[in-house]
């Protein structure tokens, strides 16, 4: 033997060995154990997490429903293509120069654009789509196009956007639509994303759910660390070719949106432009309802504002929605049901009726009125507005409502009592929410002593004269004066039962809800009693004293009206002018007028106001006046409009559809 | 063949250090085993190599170069088991010298990469040497051990042994390579264990591995760790406090086990494992490649791979254990133990066991250096058993 001597083997070597092999054999097992925790216990986990890696979620935004007028032809909100113009860095030969010729024929920051495109090839992601500009206008867009050939990479993605085409008309009843905030996202998800736009007010928002419709959603494949780029077609149908990074990705799934729902409103679009014409340079509210059905045919609030700064494409959009916001005179709410302000002797009607119904006072019942009225142990008289021409006189109801006697109706408030007017007023709708649909409305206020009483121990004010009742607060109560106040909505309402037959209405915008009427609240003989008393308020009668709605006078009409002139500060404070166009704007009266149209199709209800107008018989009726000109008489054959036709939808459900 | 025949095969064999009819004689089963797993190796990177960049060169592409080092590795097998072992073992200690060198050289010549290990490039192909030392720990082992065998049993040869693989085993730690060197520390005990050390010494030295490693964890400011070794074994134990946890090492955890997890029971199919092609998870095609593996394959397939380590390993282990020799049986065992490490260990990290740091797995993880080290190893356990009949 030439080789190395051998060592013999240590005698426990295939011992150990085999131990080894043992442990060896264990320790393996231990990991096909591990490996059937991993994927067959806890397996279903994982391939959950793994498809969440890999596939993401790219929204297919719903259009947004459409709102319209009265029919079709009335498109009051619809939505139109936005195009954002981008950039495909790793499609244009010569980024450079694309700049350059962009920025020959469009306004373009050439510096950002640079460094966003630096920044994308730093990143590795040259498919990046740069955006150059939002929301471009169509000449820029005809520009673009004309030179696409000098364009290569740079295309147009486009996204609906919100357009309304009346501008400030009917601005505060549309609303507006904004960004959602980080708060009702947090409350909306996932059913919202982080970039949906909501409404804000008006019919955009208490709508809003149908409206929105249903996004869609794009599932698709994504690599780690990369965004799909999401392009649009010809027609505006989103798809995904590519990441950010020029990968190939797949959609594999496609759930396509439900598009918003369509609303037809009540709105009468011209009747409502020349309510708002009628108003402005005032602040005020019209309403006009059909009084029938409770249908808003119009209703006008001066100051406006226009929905569509909030889409606009203008570079001025962030001043001017900084400009309407922070406006005092608060152009963007609707003085017709969020501001409230105290009727006047508009609240009479609501006093001649309940006092009627109630039996206080008959036809025929009588008060003297010698321009002032006395509440026994208070020294300080209350006046009669007639106060300088020695007061009514013995005036009945009718002559009350028509002449407009303070001393009458507070001796019918003194004889009915807080309570009973309160009951009264929310039968009718005054002091409580009609139920419009829109969001913000107030309800307005009507006291009465056990709220008093509740609102002075909640303050801990124990002394009694906080928590009585007096009689004195009945008595300002009566001309609608005091703590009362109600939305000249609500006047609309109660103008309504009166011309309908003593019904109540919920007024409504959304053609969809159709009218709820209540029976009628009161009696035939009351109705025709305080008919005649407003009647006789706008007839121009000879002699005098004429009806202090004469102005709203049209011959060949039948109108009722009621006018309202209601204090905002003490007569302590303006009694020392003479002249009353000297009082300062803020401290004149709130000049009212309700009326209605009893012998034409459809009857409508109008309430107006005009704040600080200083008289409703001066101020107010002449505004009536004009819409019932323009709405039976001087009427435009236009499209949209509720005197001419049956609206079409309505007749085409009759029809069956 | 008759067996007058075979026995003067057998003779020649042994006389001549080299002898290419050895191959006739070769274990064919571990060979089997070893083509099995290399071609399941290849696939599973041809199933990476996928997720590159599509315009990539043709031979740059893993499963290319793979089968480039595949060839490589079985010519370097052959090598060795032609060669007669204990040729080499005598070799050993020039070995072991050539392997001191060239990890003190690499630090001041080579370069890092990314996992922290040196390098060494010659001729456009990089090298690690902490790869080779491994296979030069095993013959000097092997060498010391059977040298001394009757005194092993006595302190000072068996503390001897302990500051042979001590010093290259530190030299590696040096270096950075932290994965090789925790895979070189128990295939010390095991080649001691096997070669007849008492059992106490062994377990004395285990025990103060258990007293010191706490001790090193609670003061792994101290120890000369690089950083990112330091935050992987911070974030194995927490691996939400890590304040990188998006992109770090608690990063690569979550990623793993979500892909090894939604491979399920029969896996998404071979190139459909979407947390590899679509780039979540970190290192696919090298030290996480089971992770890539147990995606597609799911976990009939990831037992089927374990099935085929262990007969591979189990093979091995009969094959050292049948070795008449006590150098030749140490050589085996030594070898078979290095893989079954890598692939314990590796598989165990995949698996979110052990802590990660840089190890592959072998037959499958792309790398050249470490294939060719790994069939230096299944060369020598080739070796050991095609002269074993010459004992008996």
């Amino acid at each position: 033997m030439t080789g190395t001597a051998q060592k013999k083997r240590y005698e426990g070597f295939e011992g150990r060995v085999t131990w080894l092999a043992f442990a060896l054999l264990l320790a393996l097992a231990g990991l096909c154990v591990r490996l059937w925790e991993l994927q067959v216990i806890e397996g279903a986990q994982y391939a959950d997490q793994a498809e969440n890696n890999r596939l993401m979620n790219e929204p297919l935004k719903s259009p947004r429903g459409i709102i319209y007028g009265r029919d079709e032809r009335v498109v009051l909100a619809d939505n139109r293509a936005a195009n954002d113009l981008v950039l495909v860095p790793a499609l244009c030969s010569d980024p450079q120069s694309v700049i350059e010729t962009l920025s020959q024929i469009i306004e373009v920051n050439k510096d950002a654009l640079l460094a966003d495109i630096a920044s994308a090839e730093k990143r590795k992601a040259p498919w990046e789509q740069i955006r150059v500009k939002q929301d471009i206008s169509r000449t820029e867009l005809t520009l673009v196009e004309e030179r696409s050939f000098a364009l290569p990479g740079v295309y147009t993605v486009a996204r609906p956007q919100r357009r309304y085409y009346y501008n400030q008309t009917a601005g505060q009843l549309l609303g507006f639509i904004n960004k959602i905030l980080p708060d009702e996202w947090e409350r909306l998800r996932p059913r919202y994303k982080i970039d949906d736009v909501t409404g804000r007010a008006g019919l955009e928002q208490q709508y809003q759910e149908v409206l929105k419709g249903t996004d869609g959603a794009m599932i698709v494949s994504r690599y780690n660390g990369s965004v799909p780029q999401l392009k649009t077609d010809e027609r505006g149908n989103p798809y995904v070719e590519t990441d950010s990074k020029g990968r190939a990705l797949e959609v594999e799934e496609r759930i396509e949106p439900v598009p918003g729902g369509s609303i037809f409103t009540t709105l009468d679009i011209g009747l409502q432009r020349e309510c708002e014409r009628l108003l402005s340079g005032m602040a005020g509210a019209a309403v006009v309802l059909n009084a029938e059905t409770g249908e808003v045919l119009a209703m006008a609030s001066s100051p406006g504002y226009d929905p569509s700064i909030y889409v606009t494409n203008s570079p001025d959009r962030d001043t001017l929605i900084r400009t309407t916001e922070g406006d005092p005179s608060k152009p963007s709410s609707s003085r017709a049901h969020e501001f409230h302000y105290p009727p006047g002797s508009v609240f009479k009607v609501l006093l001649a009726i309940a006092g009627l119904e109630e039996g206080v006072i008959n036809e025929h019942t009588t008060f003297g009125c010698s321009g002032k009225f006395y509440l026994p142990g208070v020294s300080r008289p209350w006046r009669c507005w007639r106060l300088r021409y020695g007061g009514h006189g013995g005036v009945g109801v009718v002559d009350a409502l028509a002449y407009s006697c303070d001393v009458y109706f507070y001796n019918v408030g003194l004889k009915l009592g807080p309570e009973r007017i309160k009951a009264w007023s929310s039968k009718l709708g005054l002091g409580v929410t009609t139920g419009i649909d829109l969001p913000r409305e107030v309800p307005g206020l009507i006291p009465d002593p056990e709220r008093k009483k509740r609102l002075a121990i909640e303050a801990k004010k124990t002394e009694p004269w906080y928590q009585k009742w007096y009689p004195g607060e009945t008595v300002n109560m009566s001309i609608g004066q005091g703590e009362v106040v109600t939305t000249p909505l609500q006047n609309a309402v109660l103008m309504a039962s009166v011309l309908n037959g003593g019904r109540r209405v919920r007024p409504y915008l959304n053609m969809e809800l159709g009218p709820q009427v209540t029976e009628p609240l009161f009696s035939e003989e009351t109705l025709r009693i305080v008919m005649e008393g407003m009647r006789k308020c706008v007839a121009r009668d000879k002699p005098a004293p004429t009806g202090t709605g004469k102005e709203a006078k049209i011959e060949g009409l039948d109108i009722l009206g009621k006018t309202g002139t209601a204090q905002v500060a003490g007569l302590q404070h303006v009694k020392h002018y003479s002249n009353e166009e000297d009082i300062p704007y803020e401290l004149r009266d709130h000049a009212l007028f309700v009326s209605g149209v009893t012998d034409r199709s459809p009857r409508i209800a109008v309430s107006v106001i005009v704040e600080h107008g200083l008289h409703g018989s001066s101020t107010a009726a002449p505004i009536a006046r004009q819409i019932y000109e323009y709405f039976y008489l001087k009427r435009p054959d236009e499209p949209g409009s509720a005197s001419v036709a049956q609206p079409l939808t309505i007749a085409r459900r009759e029809a069956g559809e | 063949m008759s067996r007058i025949e075979r026995d003067l095969n057998l003779l020649e064999a042994h006389i001549h250090t080299f002898n290419y009819r050895n191959l006739r004689r070769l274990d064919w089963l571990l060979v089997g085993l070893t083509l099995a797993l290399s071609i399941a190796g290849l696939f599973t990177l041809y199933s990476a190599s996928q997720s590159a960049a599509v315009d990539a060169p043709f031979f740059s592409k893993y499963y290319v170069k793979q089968i480039l080092f595949c060839s490589l590795g079985i010519l370097m097998a052959m090598l060795i088991a032609c060669m007669d072992y204990r040729a080499l073992v005598s070799m050993a200690p020039f070995f072991y010298g050539l392997a001191v060198l060239l990890l003190i050289a690499v630090p001041l010549i080579g370069f890092t990469a990314m996992g922290g290990q040196h390098w060494l490039r010659a001729y456009g192909v990089g090298l690690q040497p902490s790869e080779f030392s491994k296979v030069a720990l095993i013959y000097t082992l092997a060498w010391y051990l059977s040298r001394y065998q009757e005194r092993i049993y006595k302190i000072g040869y068996f503390v001897g042994a302990l500051a042979i693989a001590g010093i290259l085993i530190l030299l590696i730690l040096i270096q950075g390579d932290l994965g090789t060197a925790i895979v070189a520390s128990p295939l010390v005990f095991v080649m001691l264990f096997a070669a007849g050390c008492r059992r106490r010494h062994i377990l004395a030295i285990v025990l103060a591995g258990c007293i010191i490693a706490p001790l090193g964890y609670f003061n792994l400011d101290r120890l000369p760790l690089k950083d990112h070794q330091r935050i992987r074994i911070v974030s194995f134990f927490h691996p939400e406090a890590d304040p990188n946890y998006a992109k770090e090492a608690g990063y690569q955890i979550i990623q793993t086990k979500i892909a090894v997890g939604s491979g399920q029971m029969w896996g998404k199919g071979f190139g459909k494992g979407t947390q590899t092609h679509m780039r979540f998870l970190p290192v696919y095609h090298t030290d996480f490649i089971f992770a890539l593996f147990a995606e597609e394959m799911g976990f009939v397939g990831g037992v089927i791979l374990i099935g085929l380590y262990t007969l591979f390993l189990l093979r091995g282990l009969s094959l050292a254990r049948d070795c008449p020799d006590l150098a030749g049986g140490l050589l085996a065992l030594g070898s078979i133990s290095v893989i079954a490490f890598h692939v314990l260990v590796n598989i165990a990290i995949t698996l979110n066991l052990l802590p990660v740091t840089g190890l592959p797995l072998p037959f499958l993880s792309y790398g050249g250096s470490f294939f060719v080290t790994t069939m230096m190893c299944v060369g020598t356990v080739l070796s050991v058993h095609v002269r074993k009949g010459f004992f008996s």
